[in-house]
């Protein structure tokens, strides 16, 4: 990577930083900090790690920008003063100076960067880049470390998406009851009465179904070009967003119905634990695909893997999905699953 | 939207059947006079932005501006990435996929710029007037 144009990428991001946390416009906050993840994806893709800065820009710069601005929609627009501000500040600046001179101190021992000999070059990672292609004809080897060597932590992973979609969904959850005591605890600051554009209506019409294709060519192209599961699911859930935004929640429950939102939430990681399961089954290891080759004779081992990293990863989307559509729902509509921003 | 696809087409067809160096250096200069005309209207964009007095008339020059400018430039990488080398299916494809980014942007970014200025009138922003406080304070 050129160092010229890293030390400009690395410098906006600091500054990104900086401004997000000094503006007191909590609005402005969330669009700077969304730069601010749009530019640590720019630095990814000079690293080459360019499946990161695929779900970097598609989770960071996009969907959670989203969910930032619908929270500030529905809570405070401006920090409040607060008399033990002050001396809290103090307090957490000494800390944070501290915690930064360590890490800085920590730099000097790291090894270099593309260091043949750092212990992380030295372990499983060898093995991966160099069996990769002749044990799951898969090229692209962030594929295969993370839906078949990896795949526990992959599942995990899903698994915590569903937990914290599936928490967010039940917190803002509104019955009759609890309707007038959030609508005391919360005050709209702003509350904007847009007309409904037909223009914007008739765009998002025309982008939604080629969104979601290039949403499924990602998740079924993650073998062979940077994406997967996640960073297709994510494009999924942001075009049912989209729509969301552009007509309001109801007509797209309408299509995507609540209750088969959250089903398709659960039947991801059960596809994917699923799966583990049945090679348990069939005596191998807990998620080892090659002992799915018993069950479809005609594949043979290296098929059998390749298979089942696409059927994992469809999985991944479905769950990423749905829990990307009910966390937007949730928070922008504030439980009631009415109108939404 | 079909005519940048007609001309990525010709310019393909071009490249296949002949193989003169002129061709080459025509396509390269074409490339870069494209990325620098765009480049030049970002410009514009940004002095825009800054120097223009009110919400809707910064809009007006972020939607134009950008929106074209960036078309320029993905059509300029286009045609770049379609001289590389020797002509093959695998560079076209990448050529396609730079079309599509550029139809997207060309619905997507006059879109949001009208989505974001609906917003602003719904709210009653105010717009610039001869004699409302931006030339006041100028004098």
């Amino acid at each position: 990577m050129i160092w010229q144009f890293d030390i400009l990428l690395l410098t906006l991001v600091v500054v990104c930083g900086f401004v997000s946390l000094w503006i007191k416009d909590l609005m402005g906050a969330v669009i700077v900090f969304g730069a601010y993840s749009f530019l640590m994806c720019l630095v990814w893709t000079g690293m080459g790690a360019v499946d990161v800065a695929f779900t970097e820009a598609a989770v960071g710069a996009g969907v959670s920008t989203i969910f930032f601005i619908a929270t500030v929609f529905h809570t405070s627009r401006t920090i409040r003063y607060n008399k033990w501000d002050l001396s809290t500040k103090f307090f957490s600046s000494i800390i944070c100076i501290l915690m930064g001179f360590f890490l800085m101190v920590a730099i000097g021992d790291f090894p270099a960067w593309g260091d043949a000999l750092s212990p992380v070059n030295n372990n499983v990672a060898k093995y991966y880049l160099e069996n990769s292609m002749e044990e799951t004809k898969v090229p692209n080897v962030v594929t295969s470390v993370l839906a078949d060597y990896r795949a526990f932590d992959t599942m995990f992973e899903t698994g915590v998406v569903f937990v914290a979609s599936l928490v967010i969904f039940t917190l803002l959850l509104q019955s009759d009851g609890r309707k007038k005591l959030m609508k005391s605890a919360f005050q709209k600051v702003s509350f904007l009465n847009v007309s409904e554009s037909l223009i914007i209506r008739k765009a998002c019409g025309l982008m939604v179904p080629f969104m979601q294709l290039f949403a499924l060519y990602v998740v079924v192209h993650g073998h062979y070009s940077p994406g997967g599961g996640f960073q297709g699911g994510v494009i999924l859930g942001a075009s049912l967003i989209l729509l969301s935004m552009a007509y309001d929640i109801k007509k797209v429950f309408a299509r995507f119905h609540m209750k088969f939102m959250i089903k398709s939430l659960a039947v991801g990681v059960l596809i994917f634990a699923g799966i583990g399961l049945i090679c348990l089954i069939l005596g191998g290891n807990f998620l080892d695909y090659s002992a799915l080759s018993k069950l479809f004779p005609s594949m043979g081992s290296i098929k059998s893997r390749y298979n089942a990293m696409l059927w994992v990863e469809v999985g991944v989307a479905l769950t990423v999905m749905s829990g990307m559509f009910a966390i937007y729902t949730s928070l922008s509509s504030n439980g009631k699953f009415e109108e939404g921003l | 939207m079909i005519l940048n696809i007609i001309s990525i087409l010709f310019f393909t067809a071009i490249l296949y059947f002949s193989s003169s160096p002129l061709v080459f250096y025509l396509l390269n200069g074409l490339s870069i006079c494209l990325i620098l005309l765009g480049l030049f209207f970002f410009l514009g964009t940004s002095i825009g932005v800054i120097r223009f007095p009110d919400f809707y008339t910064r809009m007006h020059a972020a939607g134009k501006g950008d929106t074209l400018s960036s078309i320029l430039i993905l059509f300029g990488i286009a045609l770049f990435v379609l001289n590389t080398g020797t002509l093959s299916i695998g560079l076209v494809l990448v050529c396609i996929k730079i079309l599509l980014i550029i139809n997207f942007i060309f619905i997507g970014s006059p879109t949001a710029t009208h989505a974001i200025m609906d917003a602003g009138y719904g709210t009653e922003v105010k717009h610039w007037t001869n004699d409302s406080e931006g030339i006041k304070k100028k004098k």
